[in-house]
């Protein structure tokens, strides 16, 4: 047996100092490169970023094949980004658009990370603002700012603000356009607020009031999911954090810097550990919310726009689905963009991004956006395609008011420690709410692990 | 010279022990080399497939572990000696996550032996039901993780659960199993075993098929009542096949993620963070660190594989 251990110790040796040697003589031994695009604020993290020259709209003249990863794998998702996909070669016809599906999201990062390490990056991809600030910091894909001056006046001026603010990351430079984009909204039971005698809430203390109120007889006013360290962000963590932004301090800074123990941050935190103490307020997982308002022992549940086909599909008939914006704070309205941007990857050639430029920008035409907003439930990125899509906002007119939000909403946090540092807000809100540690205390110990995460990952 | 003939010219003799044990073992396997070359051909597809989707990837994980890696644009990566590991060591999130290792490994492996072992012994003794029984009990086995994973996250619901309303029958409040730091764990546990006992209970069916009766019958001959029946006869026999259990069920258990990625996402705070867990959170934004945690968990692997594959031996089995 000794011989055996002996044998598998040596050839375990031989392995790791061959490592050892290939490590030694690794040429990419040199530390991260500063060349920078310029006009960061002090503090912001993107050292790595690259300033890009935008090609020459002709450059797209000849036949070009250009890629575009996605996620839009799903019911109609998929068809509607297909007819889209369509029409644009239909108006571009030496311009051919391949699309590379993912799954989900999670997929979709790790494709297009393996893509770019392999060297086969795709023309474009959709991304979370947090993939982009870690693309941009690797030089991986190209700033927009010199594709954005190509025209006047600015494409940016025909989006809403948030939306258009979305993009640019904390060096102040623009590294995405957007694409599907949507809001958080308060889905509830219209029957049973009417039985309880009330009307939906515009404010969050109206809110807990009526959570409150009809918080009997095993209804509870809304059940969460906090979330956890790997949960990404749950819909108890992003209520929080627009909780918090609309109590007067959103929980990152500018440059993304966690302010998780603002007082705003902790009286947020207080706002629902007393709903909870009140039992107004429920917790679970896997979309608890959805599962409690669907079995009318719920009756609000705060989710993405985009899933009002999954919160029609859980209601059914039962009553009938309300759908209003967040109610405000007393800061004002704050809500949280989900959804993706595109962003163009640097490998790819003059040709091929300045098709992927004319493809980007027809995905946000007021012709496109309507279509694609009425088939999917994303909320048009532009208010010019609001009056293309009246058949749709007749039968559903939350969605016009829900995409006036877009003008104040901002983005989820553009940095590449967003997920890891949420996932300590998302562990100090299961604190509070099952173990019974205050609001302070449990945010102080987030905002610690959330700069280390920060440190960590810089 | 024909294939027996080099076989021959290359056997050992008596006089070769003489040049000590060790380098007449060498020429004794330089010697099976030999006699069929052609063998090494055949398994030459399967080798270079090893080579290149298991051997290459592990020594490349160690490599990159040395850097603090930047897989975007390997260029931009710098080398940084141990310090990945220097930091893994030092980092309270290591540790915690190797302790819920640990913890999950002991609770899945002795849970995992005792139950299988004694649903086996008890599908062993027929009746009416055994087919119906042996399929109950293997078909969590072969069912989706992620699938039967989100079913029990409903059976779990506190308040809407099958488990809290069965313990509501006899007056007690049951927790809010998967977001409470002390019941989170048992819950992953007590799943985990629901889903691969069934597997185990194979092994130990097939193992408790093969013994010899004879012993059994000598020893019920002589007296002894059921429990020594087993504990003095029955359980040696089955102990090949309890190491092989114990050596699968530990990899399986050390590398388990699917089911806390699902159920907990680690949580609440790192109650469930297992190596595994951690490796995942990790690697993407720390690849390097990430590699780190791959290549401790490996040599954790393979110290275990070791110790159980010495208890294993036919001497030691003896004892």
């Amino acid at each position: 047996m000794r011989t055996r251990v002996t044998r598998v110790l040596s050839v375990t040796s031989v392995i790791l100092a061959g490592a050892l040697g290939l490590a030694g003589c690794a040429g990419g031994s040199s530390g991260s490169s500063s060349a920078s695009g310029g006009g960061g604020s002090s503090s912001c993290f993107l050292t790595g970023a690259t300033a890009s020259t935008a090609p020459s709209p002709s450059a797209a003249g000849g036949k070009v094949t250009i890629s575009f990863m996605e996620a839009m794998s799903g019911g109609t998702l998929k068809s509607s980004l297909a007819h889209l996909v369509s029409e644009f070669e239909a108006a571009n016809p030496n311009i051919t658009v391949q699309l590379q599906e993912s799954p989900d999201y999670t997929t979709l990062e790790q494709n297009e990370r393996d893509a770019v390490s392999a060297k086969k990056a795709p023309t474009i991809g959709q991304v979370y603002e947090g993939w982009a600030a870690d693309y941009a910091n690797s030089g991986v894909i190209d700033q927009l700012d010199s594709y954005l001056n190509q025209t006047q006046p600015s494409p940016l001026s025909g989006l809403y603000t948030g939306v258009a603010n979305d993009q640019k990351l904390c060096d102040n430079h623009y590294y995405m356009w957007p694409f599907n984009k949507s809001l958080y909204v308060n889905f509830y039971n219209q029957n049973m607020l009417q039985q309880a005698g009330q009307t939906a809430p515009t404010t969050w203390d109206q809110f807990a009031t009526v959570a409150k109120a009809v918080s009997k007889n095993g209804v509870t006013g809304i059940t969460i999911d906090p979330g956890g360290p790997t949960a990404g962000a749950t819909g108890g963590m992003v209520w929080l954090e627009i909780l918090a932004q609309a109590f007067g301090t959103p929980v990152y800074d500018a440059d993304g810097n966690p302010e998780f123990n603002s007082p705003a941050a902790i009286k947020a935190m207080q706002y629902l550990a007393d709903l909870k103490k009140s039992g107004a307020l429920a917790t679970g997982k896997s979309y608890p919310g959805e599962a409690a308002l669907g079995a009318q022992k719920g009756l609000f549940d705060l989710s993405s726009v985009a899933g009002y086909s999954y919160e029609q599909q859980t209601v059914g008939n039962k009553f009938t689905l309300g759908t209003e914006n967040l109610p405000a704070g007393p800061a004002g309205p704050a809500n949280q963009m989900n959804g993706t941007n595109v962003v163009i990857f640097s490998s790819a050639t003059d040709a091929q991004k300045a098709a992927a430029w004319k493809f980007m920008q027809f995905l946000t035409t007021a012709q496109s956006q309507a279509y694609w907003a009425s088939n999917t439930g994303y909320l048009p990125v532009t208010p010019a395609a609001l009056p293309l899509m009246t058949a749709f906002t007749s039968k559903n007119p939350w969605m016009t008011v829900a995409a006036g939000a877009l003008r104040t909403a901002s983005g989820t946090a553009a940095v590449p420690w967003a997920d890891k540092s949420q996932g300590e807000l998302g562990t100090a809100l299961t604190d509070v709410l099952e173990n019974n540690v205050t609001p302070t205390d449990a945010l102080n110990k987030a905002q610690t692990n959330a700069v280390a995460d920060q440190k960590a990952a810089q | 010279m024909t294939v027996s003939e080099h076989a021959r010219a290359n056997a050992p003799t008596a006089t070769e022990p003489a040049d000590g044990p060790a380098r007449w073992s060498r020429r004794r396997r330089v010697a099976r080399v030999l006699v069929s070359p052609t063998g090494y051909l055949f398994a030459a597809p399967a080798l270079v497939i090893f080579a290149v989707f298991t051997i290459a990837p592990t020594i490349y994980t160690f490599y990159i572990s040395l850097y603090k890696w930047n897989s975007l644009n390997v260029a931009r990566s710098q080398y940084i000696g141990f310090a990945n590991y220097q930091e893994l060591f030092q980092e309270n999130d290591f540790t915690t996550s190797a302790l819920n290792s640990l913890v999950f490994v002991v609770a899945t492996v002795v849970g995992g032996v005792i139950l299988s072992l004694l649903i086996a012994l008890l599908l062993q003794r027929g009746g009416r039901w055994v087919a119906a029984s042996r399929v109950a009990v293997f078909t969590p086995y072969v069912t989706p993780l992620v699938a039967t994973s989100i079913a029990w996250i409903w059976l779990l619901n506190q308040r809407f659960g099958l488990f809290n309303l069965v313990l509501s029958w006899v007056g007690v409040s049951g927790p809010n199993w998967l977001l409470s730091s002390t019941w989170a764990m048992p819950a992953v546990i007590a799943y985990s075993l629901w889903h691969e006992v069934g597997f185990t209970v194979i092994v130990f069916l097939g193992g408790l098929s093969v013994l010899s009766p004879e012993l059994n019958e000598a020893a019920r001959v002589d007296g002894v009542n059921r429990w020594q029946e087993f504990w003095y006869v029955t359980w040696p026999q089955l102990r090949p096949v309890t190491v092989f259990v114990i050596t699968i069920t530990t990899i399986i258990s050390l590398q388990a993620f699917t089911q806390f990625y699902a159920m907990t996402q680690g949580g609440p705070g790192l109650s469930t963070t297992t190596i595994s867990v951690l490796l995942y959170t990790e690697v993407t934004t720390r690849t390097g660190y990430g590699a780190a945690i791959a290549v401790v968990l490996f040599a954790i692997t393979v110290v275990m594989t070791l110790i159980q594959r010495r208890t294993s031996r036919p001497s030691a089995l003896a004892m």
